[in-house]
């Protein structure tokens, strides 16, 4: 791709301000470098401009410059996404979406909400809170990352167990095409017309297009809240009691596991009350009607002794109930007490592979000389191992790469996936033949055709390349701004 | 069909499994007899027929059930039935994971069985589930009254494999619950009506089997106040699996009349001519047995200020006519349209609709999944026959009537006089282009289900 020159930056930059007026274009070295990267910093790339659009018009106008430019482009919500999936070519326009982030349209008596791509996910649900609605989506970064981040990633979250993933709340999206035409996918009502171009564009990671409007639906709030933490001495007997707890009939809204290493961090660092010397601890959610709710939670119990668990507490108050909880949503930053850094890995598999599973990643792990420590979806069988190492000492980061690749190969080889909410972007563009033949990524390739034909929206994501992951990166980790203001967690 | 073609084809799947000449009478469709019909056994077969088709220029309709084989409009040739259900096996079931691979020609009732079995069901229950197969269920996205609650194929489907048209076998998605790895490809073939690809494997999240379920019935003078009590329920506390608005002849029609358990039947709902005044609200529950109690009670409660008449538990023979309440209550169908509406217009919908026909001295049945805003109606042929035309301009008005509200309506089923002056299909606006893009895409000689489709796809 041919370099701008100085001159023809200034003119663009001109042109991109007529658009979106002064104030809203970056192209200035030091002002780029803050999106140069995501929440994966193994991964950077500078764009010759960052804009900040405000309707679907300037979105519409900026992708047309870009496309008689020939210039690459890709839009951009939050920036905590950990796949490098945002980040732009080397060269070209970020689109940052965060100023539109209205929400447009509350509509109770049909449970859905028409909300602009920049609005942070944990706001949706402040705004439809007070009526006793919530949006179900929440990926453990929700107070950052932005509703179009999600859409684009297709997010999960701890509730996905129960609720499904971001595409099972989308219905319908006002959508900027990769050519500039402004087209709506979907709408407000439940069936669409024709194909389900709504449910193809959620997932695609900003390859097909930006979207505008995103029409998503609400929930009510659950009755009646249950949370049980079931305590074990081996986890391989917490791994058995996931599986029990699901032959048993019984879908709790969350089923989260925490491993020893990760209790210990987290209590040096938070002192949640997690017992110090258990092997595994898994965190078990129960919501619904307020009847019926002990019946449910006496089978998650006898499920878990049966399973081994040596003890099992119910938090008895909202206060016990936020500890609990606090243990798995701080794991993240404890991580930092015991080691410089840490790489998060995000496969799935089975749930009845977990066993067989963790002990491979503890293998591997090993193998490198490295630490893991393991906090995770386990009734998704979404697996999250964290590698420790130290970013000074040299060959570790590489080595932290390639088990990760050999984690990635496992989960691929018990017939899981590489990916269950982190996305491929530029991370695991090259694993995905670990899953998918030439032939499913030829369709994949026309399907991406139809949708983004001239390749200029989001250029280099999902698709293998020639060049290995290792050639491209891995640079020194680095915490994310918002990391370090304690915003975020990498999962 | 050329002789070395019949050839070709008999050598990829055995002579016995490829139906010509008056064999063909079950796979006749408006009037259109296809050049012949093959029935692979295994997902290597499929391919193999489909490039056989490919290279000879020759259109392919994929075949399950044939619970829908009227829906859309009919290739201007048929060409080759390509039928499925010798591929009908359960490949994997691991209860542990709750889920499941199944051969794309198993059919629902079949699949159901196996797992329910084993303590699980997949939550998916459209209408004619002895005949259709689960890869005609996605491929049409088919669904019945529980998608209040469970959702539909979309909400369902982890992983698929297809053939396409230059016979390749693609897989998406994958055997685990969560994965954004790749691009959605199950949802690109769920509801594609076999135009993209054939889908011969699915595998699909399950959920464990409720302790119990109950349906309840709820009588209403008029469906504004069915309407206003789907709204209060919606608001309330209540988590049900289903609720459905059915008019006086779906209320026939789903044989809710008269199925009511324990004293006090309703009355007056018998079969009858005219439409009585009178709408039903059919809430269904599931859970442990304390949750449903406690819900039965609730609707109760909160039914009673709302003009309910009585509020009945029903016999558990209902559920499977919910989906077909409106076709069923009328005895000869004129045409059958489907709309998607905003929740909150159902009620408004039925009623509209219902008036649109009467003037122009017509009947139609009404039957609606309200909670999610999908209504249908039975336009009902009256003893004279109308005129097409007739016919075609109350489906114009109802299609318009949608239209207004932001919705959109397919016409289900119509003889071929009616189709020909209606379009089938909805307009999909701008995102037609795209439809169109992928189609020239992924089937760029038009093989597969040809012009049957949206946007003439």
């Amino acid at each position: 791709m041919a370099t701008l020159s100085d001159s023809r930056k200034r003119e663009l930059r001109r042109e991109l301000e007529s658009i979106v007026g002064p104030g809203a274009v970056l192209s200035d070295a030091d002002e780029l470098m803050v999106y140069e990267s995501d929440g994966l910093t193994l991964f950077r790339a500078l764009a010759d401009f960052v804009v900040f659009p405000t309707s679907v018009d300037h979105v519409s106008a900026i992708v047309k410059l870009a496309n008689r430019e020939s210039l690459p482009f890709v839009a951009r919500g939050a920036g905590t996404g950990l796949s490098g999936g945002c980040l732009p070519a080397e060269g070209g326009i970020v689109l940052s979406l965060m100023r539109m982030n209205r929400v447009l349209e509350v509509d109770y008596d049909n449970q859905i909400v028409v909300v602009e791509p920049g609005l942070v996910n944990l706001h949706l649900s402040w705004k439809v809170g007070p009526r006793g609605y919530y949006y179900a989506p929440d990926p453990s970064s929700q107070q950052a990352c932005t509703i179009g981040g999600n859409i684009a990633n297709n997010s999960g979250g701890p509730h996905t167990l129960k609720y499904g993933v971001t595409t099972n709340h989308v219905l319908g999206l006002e959508v900027v095409m990769p050519d500039g035409e402004i087209v709506w996918l979907g709408g407000k009502t439940r069936e669409t017309c024709g194909y389900d171009l709504a449910g193809v564009f959620v997932g695609s990671e900003g390859t097909f297009g930006i979207a505008t409007k995103i029409v998503v639906r609400i929930l009510k709030k659950p009755q009646a809240v249950k949370t049980v933490l079931a305590v074990f001495d081996a986890i391989d007997r917490a791994s058995a009691a996931v599986s029990a707890i699901i032959a048993r009939g019984l879908v709790p809204a969350a089923m989260e596991m925490i491993d020893h290493l990760t209790i210990q961090a987290v209590e040096d660092a938070f002192n949640c009350g997690y017992p110090r010397d258990a092997d595994a601890a898994l965190l078990i959610e129960l919501d619904g009607l307020a009847v019926g709710m002990e019946v449910q939670a006496e089978r998650i119990v006898e499920a878990c002794r049966e399973a081994g668990a040596r003890e099992i507490r119910t938090a008895k108050t909202e206060a016990e109930r936020q500890l609990l909880w606090k243990g798995r949503k701080s794991a993240f930053g404890a991580y930092g007490r015991v080691s410089p850094a840490y790489m998060v890995m995000d496969g799935v598999i089975p749930r009845t592979k977990l066993p067989y599973v963790l002990g491979r990643v503890n293998e591997i792990v090993a193998a490198s000389g490295l630490r893991v420590g393991n906090v995770f979806h386990a009734g998704d069988g979404n697996l999250h191992p964290n590698i420790l190492y130290d970013p000074r000492k040299p060959g570790e980061e590489a080595r932290v790469v390639a088990a990760g690749a050999e984690i990635m190969k496992v989960c691929a080889d018990v017939g899981g996936s590489i990916s269950g909410e982190h996305g491929i972007g530029l991370e695991k563009a090259d694993f995905m033949p670990f899953i998918f033949s030439v032939a499913d990524l030829s369709l994949m390739q026309r399907l991406k055709n139809a949708f983004n034909p001239r390749g200029l929206c989001n250029p280099g994501k999902v698709f293998p390349t020639k060049k290995s992951c290792v050639e491209v990166g891995p640079v020194a980790y680095r915490p994310h701004a918002i990391e370090e203001k304690g915003l975020a967690q990498r999962f | 069909m050329p002789d070395a073609l019949l050839e070709k084809l008999c050598a990829a799947v055995g002579s016995p499994n490829v139906l010509t000449g008056i064999e063909l009478s079950p796979y006749v469709v408006e009037g259109r007899t296809p050049e012949a019909a093959v029935f692979p056994a295994s997902v290597e077969e499929v391919a193999a027929v489909i490039a056989l088709a490919a290279e000879a220029g020759m259109p392919v309709t994929p075949w399950g059930g044939g619970t829908a084989a009227s829906v859309g409009l009919p290739a201007a040739r048929s060409g080759l039935v390509l039928g499925l259900r010798r591929l009908g096996r359960l490949l994997d079931h691991e209860p542990g994971d709750l889920t499941a691979t199944v051969e794309a020609g198993m059919t629902i009732a079949a699949f159901q069985a196996v797992l329910r079995g084993r303590g699980q069901w997949m939550s998916l229950d459209p209408a004619d589930a002895d005949r259709a197969t689960v890869g005609g269920v996605l491929a049409t996205n088919a669904y019945g009254p529980r998608r209040h609650l469970y959702g539909t194929a979309r909400d369902l489907l982890i992983g698929v494999t297809v053939v396409t048209a230059d016979g390749a076998v693609v897989k998406g998605g994958g055997k685990v619950v969560k994965n954004v790895a790749g691009y959605d490809l199950p949802k690109l073939f769920i509801g594609s009506y076999g135009t993209l690809g054939v889908i011969v494997e699915a595998t699909v999240k399950l959920r464990p089997l409720p302790d119990q379920e109950e349906l309840v019935g709820v009588r209403f003078d008029c469906l504004k106040d069915a309407g206003a009590a789907v709204r209060s329920i919606m608001a309330s506390d209540l988590i049900p699996n289903a609720i459905e608005l059915l008019d006086a002849s779906a209320t026939t029609g789903a044989g809710v009349a008269g199925s009511a358990r324990g004293v006090g039947t309703t009355p007056g709902g018998g079969p009858s001519a005219s439409p009585a005044p009178t709408a039903t609200l059919v809430v269904g529950f599931d859970g442990v047995r304390e949750q449903v109690d406690w819900q039965r009670a609730e609707l109760a409660r909160l039914m009673g200020p709302l003009g309910a008449h009585d509020v009945q538990s029903l016999e558990a023979r209902v559920w499977p006519r919910l989906a077909t309440a409106a076709r069923a209550a009328v005895p000869l169908t004129a045409a059958v349209m489907v709309f998607a509406v905003l929740p909150s217009q159902v009620a408004e919908t039925m009623e509209q609709g219902a008036g649109m026909a009467r003037a122009r001295g017509l009947h139609a049945a009404w039957a609606a999944h309200a909670g999610v805003g999908v209504v249908r109606a039975a336009l009902a042929a009256d003893a004279v026959p109308k005129k097409p035309a007739a016919i075609a301009a109350v489906l114009a008005e109802w299609r318009e009537m949608a239209r207004a509200g932001g919705g959109h309506a397919t016409l289900e089923w119509a003889p071929l006089s009616v189709k020909s002056q209606i379009p089938v299909w909805d307009d999909p606006g701008a995102a037609g282009r795209i439809m169109e893009r992928i189609k020239a895409q992924l089937d760029p000689r038009n093989i597969l289900n040809r012009g049957r489709f949206v946007a003439g796809i």
